[in-house]
C-alpha cells in the first residue's frame, strides 16, 4: 500500500488545484457550450457564428465541442462531463433523437439546453435552432425534378440513417418525387468513412451503368460523388444534387458537374444558439415561436449564384 | 503454401457466387475500382503483416494516417510546398513515428499491443487538436497535379495504386523470403531465444519491422489522400489497422509470430476488399457490411481448418501405424 | 500387512525411446519415514509422479487399502490420502496461505450464494500453522513468504487433507539449517501420528538422521533396501552409483596445448556473491559436475554473454575478450550448445539448412540475399559429416529425433570457427547409439585444438568423458579432480559440498 500514498497524494492535490480553478473560473463567467454532432467543415461555420456571437457579449464563455465518432456514446460522456463542469448552457446537435430524450431532460433540469441542426423534438428542450430537413429534402426532391424532367432512377448516399437529419432529408426527396417518374433505388451509408463513401459511389456506377442521377445527404458525401462520377467521365451524363458547402461541391457546380446544391447557415446556427441562449437566460423569450423551433432557412446555390456564394464562403473560413 | 491456396480458394468461390449473381461483379468497371482499393489496403496491410511475423502488432496506423494526412494535406494547400518534399516528410514521419514505437517495444521492453494502442490514441487526438476538428482538403484548387496522377492515375488503364502494390509486393516478396533480414524476421518472430542463442540482434530486428510498417503507413497516406482528397481528422483511416491485421492473418500471419507471406496478406486484403464491393454489388443494405465480412470469412477459416485437422489426423494414423511395426523400444537410462 | 499403507508392485514407465521406470515395487508402511534416493535421471520423481497421480504407469499395479488400481488421478490419490509437497512449490502468490491450502476445495457459505467462509479456512489453518511452528497467519499473502515459509504452506495443505502419505521431494533444498532442523521435528511428528513420510532427498545427513527405511533407484531400479541400523554415507553412495563403468573414454590424440580460455573471478547474477575461477586449455574436455541448482548453466550463459556478468573477465590466449551479448562470444569462437535445444538451440519450425545456418546467415548471402546454394551445400556436408539421420536438409528440425536435434545443433557451430565450446547437457534424453557418436565427435573437436567445457549431471558420462572434472557447488567451484582421482564417490562428495578426504582414490572404491 505504501507504494500509493505519494502517487495518491500527488493525485489529489492536482484534482484539488484543477478543480478549485475550474471553480474560481466558472464562478466568473457563465459557459455556454454547442456541441455537435459529427466532425466536419459544416460546424467550421458554426464556429465563426460563435466567434461573432463572443464578441458581442465579452462577459460569457463560449465553446463549441465536436463529437468526433458521431455517436450517441460520446454524446452522453461529453453532456455528462459538461454538467459535471456546471455549465449554464448547451446547444446540441443531437446523434439519436429518439433514445437520447432521458439523458437530454437530464441536461435541460440543470441547464439551458437548445437544440441546433438535429432536433429532439420530445425532450425538455428550450428550442430547436436548425433547418427543417424535411424542408430541405423537399427543396432538393425539386431540384432532382428538374435534372431529370423525363423520370429516371437515382441512388442516395449518406453517413448514417440514424441522425434524424438524414432520415428527414430522405423524407423530403420521397414527398417532392411522389408521383413522378424518378424512382430512388436505395440509400448507401458509409459511416462517415470518406473512402467507403467514395467506393460505394463506384460501385453505384459499376452495378448501375444506366444511373441517371446522384445524391450525397452529408457534407462530404457529395465532394466524393463529384470525385468518382468526374474520374468516371461520366460528368454531365450522371447528374448530381447534393447538400452543403463543401469546396469541391461548389467547384463542381461552377463546373457544371454537379446541378446543385442544398446548403444550410451553419454560421447562424451557431450564432443565434449563443445569442438565444443568452437572451432566455435573462427572461427573455420574446425570441421564442409557439412551436419552439426556429427555423434557419436554406438556399439553392446552382450555377447562377455559386462564384458569389463560393466568395462570401472563402471569406467567412478566411481561407 | 498451404494457407494461401486456401485463400485462393475462398476468394475464387466468392467471386464466383458473385459474378453468378450479378455478371456486373467482373465488368471492367468494377474490376479496376477493385484493383485500385486492393492497392489502397494492400500496401500498408503489408506493413502491418511484418509486426506481426514479429510476434507483435501495430494498432495505430489508421491513426497515422489522420496525423499525417492533414499535415500532408496542410503542406501542399497551406505552404505551398513543392510536392516531392511534402512527399518526403509524410513519409519520414511514418518512418520516425514508427521508430519511436520500435524504440518504446525493443528498448524500454514495452508489450507491442500496448504502445501502438496509445500511438492509435494519441496520434488521432494530436490530429483532431491540429486541425481543431476540421477537415482539411484539396478544395478551391488543382494541387500537386504530378503527384495526383501518379498516386491516383491510371496506366493503360490500371490503377497505379495497383501496380504499386505489385511492385511493392515483389521487393518486400524478395525481403521477407529471400534475404538476410527475412531469414531474421522469421527466427525472432517463431523462437527470440533461439535467434538470440545464435547471435542476432533481435532488438534491432523487430524495430525494422515497425519502423517499415510506418514508412509503408506514411506512402500510404499519401495514396488515400489523393483518393478521398479530403481527411477528417477524426474519422479518416478509423479501424483501418483492423483491415490490415484481417487481412495478414487471413493470410497465413499467426498472431504468435514466425509465419506469414507476401502473397498471403495480398490476397487477405483482396478478399476483404471483394466481400465489401459484393454488399454493394449485390444490393445487399449497407448496414450490413460488416456483418458479411465477418460471416464469410468466419465460414472460410472454419472450413479451412476442418480440412486441415482432417489431414492431420489421417497423417497421424499414419505414422501411428509405421511405428507400431518398429522394433522394441531400446532400454534407456536417462530420464527424469 | 494392517500396517502397510500403499503398494506399488511391478511399476513399469516408458516414455518413447526410453524405460524410465523397470518393474519397480515398493511398500510405504504407516508411520515410517522412507528415504528414496538416486541420482537425478534415476527414476525417482517419475515414480512419485505416478503415485501423485499427475502420470500413468505403463504397467503395474497401485495397491492401496487392499484395492488395487491400474492408475491413479489426482483427485484418486488425494482420496486416498496421498499428499505431494512438490520442489517447485505450487502456490498462487497473489492469493493468501488458508486460501492456498484449500485451493480447489474451498470452504463455502450462504447456501445457494456459495460465497467462500474466508473464516472457517482461516479457522482450520491456524492450528496447522501452529503444529508446523510457524511464524505467519493464514490471512498472509504467499508472495511475502520466504521459499521456507512457502514450503511449510505446502506441508500444511498436505495435512489439511488428512493426509496418510506425504511425499516430500527434496524439501530442505531450500532451508537453511535451523529451518531444517524445525522440518525434521515435523516429520518426527507426523511419523508419531501414524502419517507415513516418503522422502526424496540428495542430502544423505538428513536421511540418516530421519529415515526408518531407504529404497535406492539406479536407472529406473530398485537396486537395493537399506533399514535403518545399516545406514551409513557409504553403503548409500555404493548403492546408488555402483554400476559398471562402461568405456567411454576416448582419450585425446594429443597433450592438451598451452593456452585455452581463463575465467578469472567471473561473478554471476545468479551467486552475486561468488566468484568462479576456472580454465579450459585447448584440446582437452573439462567436464563440469554438481547438483542441479549448483550454478553450472548460469556460468555457462554468462561466459556466452546471455546474462549478465557483474565481475570478472575471460581470457582467451591470455588475451581478455569483452563479452556483452551473444553476438560477441561468437565473434570470439565462443559458442553454446544450450540445455534446452528445443527452447534455446533450434528454431523448430525451420528446416535443417536454415538451422545450421542461423548463426552465419551473412556468409551465405551475397548483396544480402541469400545464396541458397551456398547453404545447402554447407547443410548437406555438415548433416554427412555428423550423421544426421533425416530425409534432407529440408526436413523440419521437429521432426527429428533428439539425438539428431541435437547434431543440427552442432552443425550450426561446427560450420563456423569454434575456439571455445561449451555444451550443456548434450546428450539429455538421447539414447545410447547417438550419444556415443556425439562423444566422438566431441573428442574430434578437441583433437583440432578447441577448448571443451561439458556441463552433466550423468556421472557415467562426466567420468567417462572428460579430461579433467571441475565440480561446482552453491555457485563456486568446490573442486577440480584429475583422471587419476575421478570417481563417482568424490564427484558426489565435491557436489554435495563435502571436501574430499586426501587418500581417496579410484581404487579404495572396490
Amino acid at each position: 500500500m505504501r507504494k500509493f500514498v505519494a502517487p495518491l497524494l500527488a493525485g489529489v492535490l492536482a484534482a484539488g488545484l484543477l478543480a478549485g480553478s475550474a471553480a474560481v473560473e466558472a464562478q466568473q463567467k457563465k459557459t455556454l457550450v454547442l456541441v455537435t454532432n459529427a466532425a466536419s467543415d459544416f460546424w467550421t461555420f458554426a464556429r465563426r457564428g460563435i466567434e461573432k456571437a463572443q464578441k458581442e457579449h465579452p462577459d460569457y464563455r463560449m465553446e463549441m465541442i465536436v463529437t468526433g465518432q458521431a455517436t450517441a456514446a460520446e454524446q452522453r460522456r461529453e453532456l455528462d462531463d459538461l454538467l459535471a463542469r456546471g455549465v449554464s448552457g448547451i446547444s446540441l446537435s443531437v446523434d439519436d433523437a429518439a433514445h437520447a430524450t432521458e439523458e437530454l431532460n437530464k441536461v435541460a433540469a440543470k441547464a439551458v439546453l437548445f437544440t441546433t441542426d438535429s432536433d429532439a423534438p420530445q425532450s425538455n428542450r428550450v428550442a430547436y435552432i436548425g433547418t427543417d430537413n424535411v424542408a430541405a429534402g423537399r427543396n432538393a426532391g425539386n431540384e432532382i425534378k428538374k435534372a431529370l424532367p423525363d423520370g429516371g432512377r437515382i441512388m442516395l448516399f449518406v453517413g448514417t440513417l440514424d441522425a434524424d437529419n438524414a432520415r428527414e432529408r430522405v423524407q423530403g426527396i420521397r414527398e417532392a418525387l411522389a408521383g413522378t417518374k424518378v424512382e430512388i433505388i436505395d440509400v448507401r451509408t458509409d459511416q462517415v468513412d470518406f473512402t467507403k463513401a467514395k467506393s460505394n459511389v463506384e460501385d453505384t456506377l459499376a452495378k448501375y451503368p444506366d444511373i441517371s442521377l446522384l445524391s450525397g445527404l452529408w457534407s462530404y458525401n457529395t465532394p466524393e460523388i463529384y470525385d468518382a462520377v468526374k474520374a468516371a467521365g461520366k460528368c454531365g451524363k450522371v447528374k448530381i444534387v447534393g447538400f452543403d458547402e463543401d469546396p469541391r461541391t461548389l467547384r463542381g457546380i461552377s463546373e457544371g458537374c454537379v446541378q446543385s446544391t442544398i446548403v444550410q447557415q451553419p454560421f447562424e446556427f451557431g450564432y443565434l444558439s449563443m445569442v438565444n441562449m443568452i437572451k432566455y437566460m435573462n427572461g427573455d423569450k420574446s425570441f421564442l415561436p409557439a412551436d419552439h423551433k426556429i427555423i434557419v432557412p436554406t438556399r439553392i446555390i446552382d450555377k447562377a449564384n455559386v462564384a458569389e456564394f463560393t466568395a462570401y464562403v472563402k471569406k467567412l473560413l478566411g481561407k | 503454401m498451404r494457407k494461401e491456396l486456401g485463400l485462393l480458394l475462398l476468394l475464387v468461390v466468392v467471386s464466383a457466387i458473385t459474378a453468378a449473381i450479378n455478371p456486373l461483379f467482373l465488368s471492367g468497371v468494377n474490376l479496376l475500382d477493385m484493383a485500385n482499393l486492393i492497392g489502397l489496403f494492400g500496401v500498408f496491410s503489408i506493413g502491418e503483416g511484418l509486426t506481426i511475423i514479429t510476434g507483435g502488432i501495430d494498432l495505430s496506423i489508421g491513426s497515422m494516417f489522420a496525423l499525417l494526412g492533414v499535415v500532408f494535406v496542410d503542406l501542399l494547400t497551406e505552404y505551398q510546398m513543392a510536392w516531392p518534399l511534402a512527399l518526403l516528410i509524410i513519409i519520414a514521419g511514418g518512418v520516425l513515428l514508427g521508430g519511436l514505437q520500435a524504440f518504446l517495444i525493443t528498448r524500454l521492453r514495452m508489450q507491442p499491443f500496448i504502445v501502438t494502442l496509445c500511438g492509435l490514441l494519441i496520434y488521432r487526438g494530436a490530429a483532431r487538436y491540429y486541425t481543431t476538428d476540421s477537415t482539411r482538403g484539396f478544395g478551391y484548387g488543382d494541387e500537386a497535379d504530378t503527384l495526383r496522377s501518379l498516386a491516383a492515375g491510371h496506366l493503360y488503364g490500371i490503377p497505379n495504386t495497383f501496380l504499386f502494390l505489385v511492385i511493392l509486393a515483389v521487393v518486400m516478396g524478395v525481403v521477407l523470403h529471400r534475404s538476410v533480414y527475412g531469414r531474421y524476421l522469421f527466427a525472432v518472430g517463431k523462437n527470440e531465444e533461439a535467434a538470440r542463442f545464435s547471435g542476432i540482434r533481435t532488438g534491432l530486428v523487430i524495430a525494422g519491422a515497425y519502423v517499415l510498417s510506418g514508412g509503408l503507413a506514411g506512402v500510404s497516406t499519401v495514396l488515400l489522400v489523393f483518393y478521398t482528397n479530403s481527411v477528417s481528422p477524426s474519422s479518416f483511416g478509423n479501424f483501418y489497422e483492423l483491415y490490415a491485421i484481417a487481412a495478414a492473418v487471413l493470410g497465413g500471419c499467426s498472431l504468435r509470430g514466425g509465419e506469414g507471406s507476401i502473397i498471403g496478406i495480398v490476397l487477405g486484403t483482396a478478399l476483404l476488399q471483394v466481400l465489401q464491393n459484393l454488399v454493394n454489388i449485390l444490393g445487399i443494405p449497407s448496414s450490413l457490411n460488416f456483418a458479411v465480412m465477418g460471416t464469410v470469412i468466419l465460414l472460410g477459416v472454419l472450413a479451412d481448418q476442418q480440412l486441415q485437422a482432417r489431414r492431420k489426423l489421417a497423417a497421424a494414423q499414419a505414422s501411428t501405424a509405421r511405428a507400431a511395426a518398429a522394433p522394441a523400444l531400446a532400454r534407456q537410462g536417462q530420464q527424469t | 500387512m494392517a500396517d502397510m499403507l500403499l503398494e506399488l508392485a511391478g511399476i513399469t514407465k516408458t516414455y518413447p525411446g526410453v524405460v524410465a521406470l523397470d518393474d519397480v515395487s515398493l511398500r510405504v508402511m504407516r508411520g515410517e519415514v522412507l528415504g528414496l534416493i538416486g541420482e537425478n535421471g534415476a527414476g525417482k520423481s517419475t515414480l512419485m509422479k505416478i503415485l501423485g497421480g499427475v502420470a500413468e504407469p505403463t504397467a503395474g499395479v497401485i495397491r492401496i487399502d487392499g484395492r488395487d488400481h491400474r492408475a491413479l488421478t489426482v483427485a484418486g490419490a488425494t482420496r486416498a490420502g496421498i499428499a505431494f509437497v512438490h520442489q517447485e512449490l505450487n502456490l498462487f502468490e497473489n492469493l493468501d496461505v488458508a486460501s492456498n491450502v484449500f485451493i480447489g476445495r474451498e470452504r463455502l457459505r450462504g447456501g445457494p450464494l456459495m460465497l467462500l467462509d474466508n473464516r472457517a479456512q482461516h479457522a482450520r489453518v491456524a492450528p496447522l500453522l501452529e503444529r508446523l511452528g510457524a511464524d505467519f497467519a493464514p490471512d498472509t499473502p504467499v508472495e511475502l513468504l520466504s521459499i521456507a515459509q512457502r514450503q511449510m504452506v505446502e506441508i500444511a495443505k498436505a495435512l489439511s487433507v488428512d493426509a496418510r502419505v506425504i511425499i516430500m521431494d527434496e524439501p530442505t533444498s531450500s532451508l537453511t539449517l535451523s529451518e531444517t532442523e524445525r522440518l525434521l521435528r515435523v516429520v518426527a511428528d507426523l511419523k508419531a501420528a501414524g502419517v507415513a513420510i516418503i522422502f526424496i532427498t540428495h542430502r544423505l545427513a538428513e536421511i540418516m538422521t530421519c529415515a526408518d527405511r531407504v529404497v535406492v533407484l539406479r536407472d529406473g531400479r530398485t537396486v537395493g533396501e537399506l533399514a535403518r541400523g545399516e545406514l551409513s554415507h557409504g553403503a548409500m553412495i555404493r548403492l546408488m552409483i555402483g554400476r559398471d563403468l562402461k568405456s567411454l573414454y576416448l582419450p585425446p590424440q594429443s597433450e592438451p596445448r598451452p593456452g585455452g580460455c581463463d575465467i578469472a573471478g567471473l561473478v554471476t547474477s545468479a551467486f552475486p556473491d561468488r566468484s568462479i575461477d576456472l580454465s579450459v586449455r585447448h584440446g582437452e574436455i573439462l567436464g563440469l559436475a554438481g547438483l542441479v541448482g549448483a550454478g553450472r548453466t548460469s556460468f555457462a550463459r554468462t561466459v556466452f554473454g546471455i546474462d549478465r556478468r557483474l565481475a570478472g573477465e575471460v581470457r582467451l590466449d591470455g588475451a581478455p575478450v569483452r563479452i556483452a551479448s551473444p553476438r560477441d562470444a561468437i565473434r570470439q569462437g565462443i559458442y553454446l550448445v544450450p540445455e534446452d535445444r528445443k527452447r534455446a538451440g533450434l528454431v523448430l519450425d525451420m528446416p535443417i539448412r536454415e538451422n545450421i545456418t542461423l548463426a552465419d546467415l551473412l556468409h551465405h548471402a551475397r548483396l544480402l540475399l541469400i545464396d541458397r546454394g551456398s547453404e545447402t551445400r554447407v547443410a548437406r556436408a555438415q548433416a554427412a559429416s555428423l550423421g544426421i539421420k533425416a530425409p534432407g536438409v529440408e526436413t523440419q528440425a521437429v521432426t527429428l529425433s533428439g539425438g539428431n536435434q541435437q547434431k543440427v545443433v552442432l552443425a550450426k557451430w561446427l560450420s563456423m570457427q569454434p575456439r571455445v565450446v561449451i555444451f550443456d547437457e548434450p546428450t539429455r534424453g538421447i539414447d545410447v547409439g547417438a550419444k556415443t557418436e556425439i562423444y566422438a565427435l566431441m573428442r574430434g573437436l578437441a583433437d583440432r585444438g578447441v577448448a571443451i567445457a561439458m556441463i552433466s549431471s550423468d556421472m557415467e558420462e562426466v567420468i567417462g568423458v572428460s579430461d579433467r572434472i571441475a565440480v561446482m557447488h552453491e555457485g563456486r567451484i568446490s573442486g577440480v579432480l584429475d583422471r587419476a582421482r575421478f570417481s563417482e564417490y568424490n564427484v558426489l562428495r565435491l557436489a554435495i559440498g563435502q571436501a574430499l578426504e586426501p587418500a581417496e582414490t579410484a581404487e579404495d572404491m572396490t
